[in-house]
């Protein structure tokens, strides 16, 4: 068991910043790291493709004979997917569809929730989200880059539920995300606008270096660490991974101009930059009154990026340690996608060295109400997570405490992980 | 005056006391369980046996739940450590559980060894008088109430032997009161006229204006919505839409009722019997915010009133009797019957509709995991049975019943929750959770405030300032340089120092706005995206602010910030930028030298002068400018990013 809130490393950087390491102009800027590719001594990195609201499985990854969109052959025989994703289609080899996902919570937010922690939502306490769970485990630890980055890809329809926020809980605040409001615009105020910081910065400095031999505190340690990983981020020159323009512009195309594709590459430039997991969120998947429309819509740029982030990520020769799922936090009804669905939906997993060309689970075939029913390996919410987190080198049967000394599994016990894509 | 001259006695009585103290480190005498073996049990040991979950049924945290024990018996036999099974496991290693725990050093495990021979001695028990002190049923005088608090602390202390920190001096007083009170740092002005003021009774004079402020409503009425509702709050269905607003009108209410000078049961009685829509009722949120989905529930209103009125906790007990709080499942769901006959919603209230079928009945949901369908009676808890009219608002008598004198929950709960948003730590802790085998660390001082609040009348701002009055809660927060982590712990939960604490986001946000001349400081850079749906991930600016901002509610020594706030406070083009209020002064005092702008800057954001070499400092940076203006900025950015700014002493 572990307590999640070790004082020592506060006193720690109580010591660092009373030694004067904060001031931010006398610190050497780490930057013998930039150049090299950063080696991730403890796990891999992931990349989550959110669909908010809840994509339709019959309209994307588990078409049906008589279905709206019909079964189209992939690279990879024997394996169909809707014809409106035709990258994705060639890339079937380097995918891996689990169809048989069945997560029981048929509301937004809840549902958000559980396919986000493993655990369902109690008033007691909060659990920590994938993302924030990924920057405590595999997260570089003491690095200039964050470890856990939120990109928001934007929305094409105003609904899906309140947004789910992504929470460290009992892990610290130190695994909280960094949130990028618009891929294009990089992380906010990770430039000062004036000329004047250096100056303000060394004025800053003295001051808070007699603050902190005055006040031997953990909390004056813990915010002058913090102030210090901030200036290093600002700093540090990886943070350019945050700006999309060094891109050449025949990348960026390729991604696709949509949000989402950007968003895409933009999380390939992070995961580049030593980042550890980056979630991509793009809302209005909740498509009441049928989903054939808005699907066909979203398709083509869904489509893109998610295909040019595999290549991509495989040119470089990343894809192996760079774990990609695409979900929603559930699925929808059989037919026309009209409503939330949890009883038998799908996830699609790329790279990240997991075994790909297949199909895990199979939901029920026609003629009556083709989809309705899983016929084969029910994968659950904790099974999922317990899946992601062995993906990622995690040890799936830690448990931590809660500020309260409440000790929690960081996985669900009950959890069962799809051995089969973990080979 | 006369009520001056009191304190002064019995600070110079207290002080003699102390000075007899032997320092902390330096101890020769008997181990104290709160002061010595409480730090090494939680620290080892609370994990697996703390209260939530208590392995082998063993609850370390009280003297009482050791001596109950668990399934192997006793944990302690006094005086007998070779009998004691808490002692036996842990000398021979069997505890801390597992290969890979650290275990007891030798030294801990004498002091455990030593504290059980001595017959488990604690400070409680060294205390002579843990009555009240002034008891009655007659409403005291402020000075007294102070003097009788400081009493109950100093006598803990001295039977624990340990030096208190020195009382602040009037910066930090004055810093700290005016964020209790008013919710942000004073103004430069307001700075300037309590620390040139030389009358002997200026923080009491303080204290009292503070209390007549609309602010100290506001900071009142925000720190219990905060109680109320999670910062997130819950939201209808799957529309998403979240009453910030409404939550914080209620919270405004609150505070207006009691700048008002309105007593807390009828603040309390106009909350739980509301009915009708919220246009009218701002209070009506409240059923709503601890319902579920945005509509009322009766268990969820049962605990909401069990925790934020009562002080005990029936989150357990809704699908099982708590092993670990005595609370039955029963009681549980007899509390939630007297709110099965009301009904409602973010904007309405509606009684005689609801779960319960019959008045005073209450089946147990299919969500529950025990007992479903069984039908509860309506009863008080750990009290009788109550006979139910046809139609009646079950509300009222359930009000009349907890806001009776003699409740013995309602005004303890009451003043636990207004220590513990002075000192960030209750005198029972967690704030919610009395009963027998959590007792409080100062039974005597509970005793105090409790019999004084219910013989004020349930007077808000006579108990505040009594209170605050206090030398406990005047004292000093920094530490000997050579204290290290447990004592310090142990100083301040004996309430011998005030914690450093993070500014909550509602303070930081008005100080921001104050030192900035900035009422609408807006720190969103998406600004955009708000007007986006109702999954709109960005509110408004203030709800923007306490996303970012918010802190730890159970624990404000936790500094909660990371890389995005200290991004925000850094470089935000709105903190870059200046403030207004510089302007304003600069124009107001065109002959201001740098020096004296420098020191207002210093007066209105870390309420106090600067020191020879802050100003040295500044003046420097300031000349090297060719901009003034700019270098002004560059000193107000400094300022308001120093740990000063952020903490509060």
């Amino acid at each position: 068991m572990r307590d999640s809130h070790p004082t020592l490393k506060r006193r720690d950087w109580l010591k660092l910043s009373a030694a004067g390491l904060l001031s931010g102009v006398t610190v050497p800027w780490f930057e013998s790291l930039a150049a090299a590719a950063i080696k991730r001594p403890r796990g891999k990195s992931c990349i989550l493709l959110w669909m908010d609201g809840g994509p339709s499985q019959q309209h994307t990854f588990d078409p049906k004979t008589h279905g709206e969109f019909a079964p189209k052959p992939t690279s990879v025989p024997g394996i169909h997917i809707v014809e409106h994703l035709p990258q994705l289609a060639q890339s079937m080899d380097d995918l891996a569809i689990v169809r048989s996902m069945t997560t029981e919570i048929n509301g937004h937010y809840d549902a958000k929730y559980f396919l986000h922690t493993g655990h369902k939502r109690t008033t007691a306490f909060e659990h920590p989200a994938i993302g924030c769970i990924a920057s405590s485990q595999v997260g570089l630890p003491d690095d200039d880059m964050p470890a856990f980055v939120t990109i928001d890809a934007g929305f094409d329809r105003p609904d899906g539920g309140r947004l789910y926020r992504s929470v460290p809980a009992y892990l610290g605040p130190e695994h909280a995300p960094l949130a990028v409001n618009d891929p294009a615009d990089g992380l906010e105020n990770l430039t000062p606008t004036g000329d004047d910081i250096d100056a303000r910065l060394k004025l800053l400095a003295g001051s808070e270096r007699r603050f902190a031999q005055k006040f031997t505190l953990p909390a004056v340690g813990a915010k002058q660490a913090a102030f210090h990983r901030a200036v290093r981020l600002m700093r540090s020159k990886r943070s350019r991974a945050f700006r999309l323009d060094e891109e050449p512009a025949s990348l960026r195309a390729e991604y696709g101009s949509h949000k989402f594709g950007q968003s895409c590459l933009l999380a390939r430039r992070l995961v580049e930059a030593g980042v550890s997991f980056v979630e991509i969120v793009h809302r209005g998947w909740d498509d009441h009154g049928g989903a054939a429309k808005p699907i066909a819509y979203r398709a083509p740029w869904m489509d893109a990026g998610m295909a040019a982030l595999i290549r991509d990520l495989k040119i470089r020769g990343m894809l192996d340690d760079t774990l990609i799922v695409w979900m929603g936090e559930f699925g929808r009804t059989p037919g026309d996608g009209n409503g939330h669905f949890s009883k038998a939906w799908s996830t699609v997993w790329a790279g990240g060295g997991i075994q790909t060309g297949q199909v895990i689970g199979k939901t029920t075939e026609g003629p009556k109400s083709p989809g309705a029913d899983i016929v084969d390996r029910p994968v659950t919410a904790p099974d999922f997570i317990g899946t992601l987190c062995l993906a990622l080198g995690i040890d799936i049967h830690q448990e931590f405490l809660t500020p309260a000394k409440r000790p929690v599994p960081l996985v669900d016990k009950a959890a069962k992980p799809v051995q089969e894509l973990l080979g | 005056m006369f009520a001056l001259r009191l304190t002064g006695i019995v600070a110079l009585t207290l002080f003699v006391v102390f000075s007899g103290a032997i320092p902390l480190t330096a101890r020769a005498d008997e181990p104290l369980l709160e002061r010595d073996i409480l730090p090494i049990l939680t620290k080892n040991c609370m994990g697996c046996h703390g209260g939530l979950v208590s392995s082998g049924g063993l609850d370390l945290r009280t003297l009482p739940a050791m001596l109950v024990g668990g399934e192997s018996g006793t944990a302690v036999t006094s005086g007998q450590s070779e009998k004691s099974e808490l002692w036996k496991r842990i000398a021979n290693d069997e505890m801390p559980e597992g290969d890979g725990r650290e275990k007891l050093s030798a030294l801990d495990k004498a002091a455990i060894k030593k504290w059980i021979d001595a017959g488990l001695p604690t400070v409680s028990q060294r205390q002579q008088n843990v009555d009240s002190l002034v008891a009655g049923d007659e409403q005291h005088k402020v000075p007294e109430v102070a003097a009788a608090i400081d009493q109950h602390i100093g006598q803990f202390l001295k039977a624990a032997d340990i030096q208190p920190a020195p009382l602040t001096d009037d910066e930090e007083f004055l810093r700290r009161i005016y964020l209790d009170l008013a919710g942000r740092v004073p103004t430069a002005e307001q700075a300037v006229a309590f620390l040139d003021d030389t009358a002997p009774d200026r923080r009491t004079k303080l204290i009292d204006s503070l209390l007549e402020t609309p602010e100290f409503g506001e900071q009142f009425g925000r720190t219990w919505r905060d109680w109320v509702c999670p910062p997130e709050l819950p939201s209808t269905g799957n529309a998403g839409t979240q009453p910030h607003q409404q939550a914080r009108a209620f919270g405004s209410w609150i505070g207006k009722k009691v700048v008002a000078g309105e007593p807390w049961d009828q603040v309390t009685r106009e909350i739980l019997t509301v009915q009708g829509e919220i246009g009218k009722n701002p209070q009506v949120i409240f059923f709503a915010l601890v319902g579920k989905d945005g509509t009322t529930t009766a268990d969820g209103s049962a605990r909401a009133v069990a925790s934020l009125f009562m002080g005990v906790q029936l989150q357990c007990a809704r699908c099982h009797d708590d092993p670990y709080r005595d609370w039955s499942q029963q009681e549980h769901w007899g509390l939630a019957a007297f709110f099965g006959r009301s009904q409602g919603d973010f904007s309405k209230v509606e009684i005689n509709k609801g779960p319960s079928k019959k008045p005073g009945e209450i089946g147990i949901p299919g969500s529950a995991f025990r007992n479903v369908g069984s039908v509860v009676k309506a009863s008080f808890l750990r009290g009788d049975r109550f006979e139910a009219k046809d139609s009646q608002d079950l509300r009222q008598p359930f009000a009349d019943w907890l806001t009776a004198k003699e409740n013995p929950y309602f005004a303890r709960a009451f003043v636990n929750r207004v220590w513990f948003s002075l000192f960030s730590r209750g005198i029972v802790n967690p704030i919610d959770d009395f009963r027998e085998l959590n007792p409080p660390s100062h039974p005597g001082l509970l005793k105090l405030l409790a019999g004084e609040f219910t013989a004020s009348g349930y007077d808000v701002k006579h108990l505040i300032r009594c209170i605050c009055n206090s030398q406990a809660y005047q004292r000093a927060s920094r530490v000997a340089p050579d204290i290290d982590d447990q004592q310090r712990t142990v100083l301040t939960t004996a309430f011998g120092r005030m914690p450093m604490r993070l500014m909550t986001a509602d303070r930081l946000y008005d100080s921001l706005k104050l030192a900035f001349g900035d009422p609408k400081l807006d720190l969103r850079t998406s600004v955009a995206h708000a007007s986006v749906g109702m999954a709109a991930p960005v509110g408004d600016a203030l709800l923007e602010f306490h996303r970012r901002f918010g802190t730890n509610e159970e624990d404000a020594t936790d500094f909660t910030h990371g890389i995005a706030q200290m991004l925000t406070m850094i470089n935000h083009p709105r903190l870059l930028r200046g403030g207004q209020s510089l302007e304003d002064f600069r124009k107001k005092s065109p002959d201001a030298s740098a020096e004296q702008t420098i020191e207002w800057l210093y007066l209105s954001t870390l309420s106090r002068h600067p020191t020879k070499e802050e100003l040295a400092e500044a003046a420097e940076y300031v000349s090297q400018s060719a901009d003034p203006t700019a270098a002004f900025n560059g000193v107000l950015w400094m300022l308001v990013n120093r740990s000063e700014f952020l903490l509060v002493r």
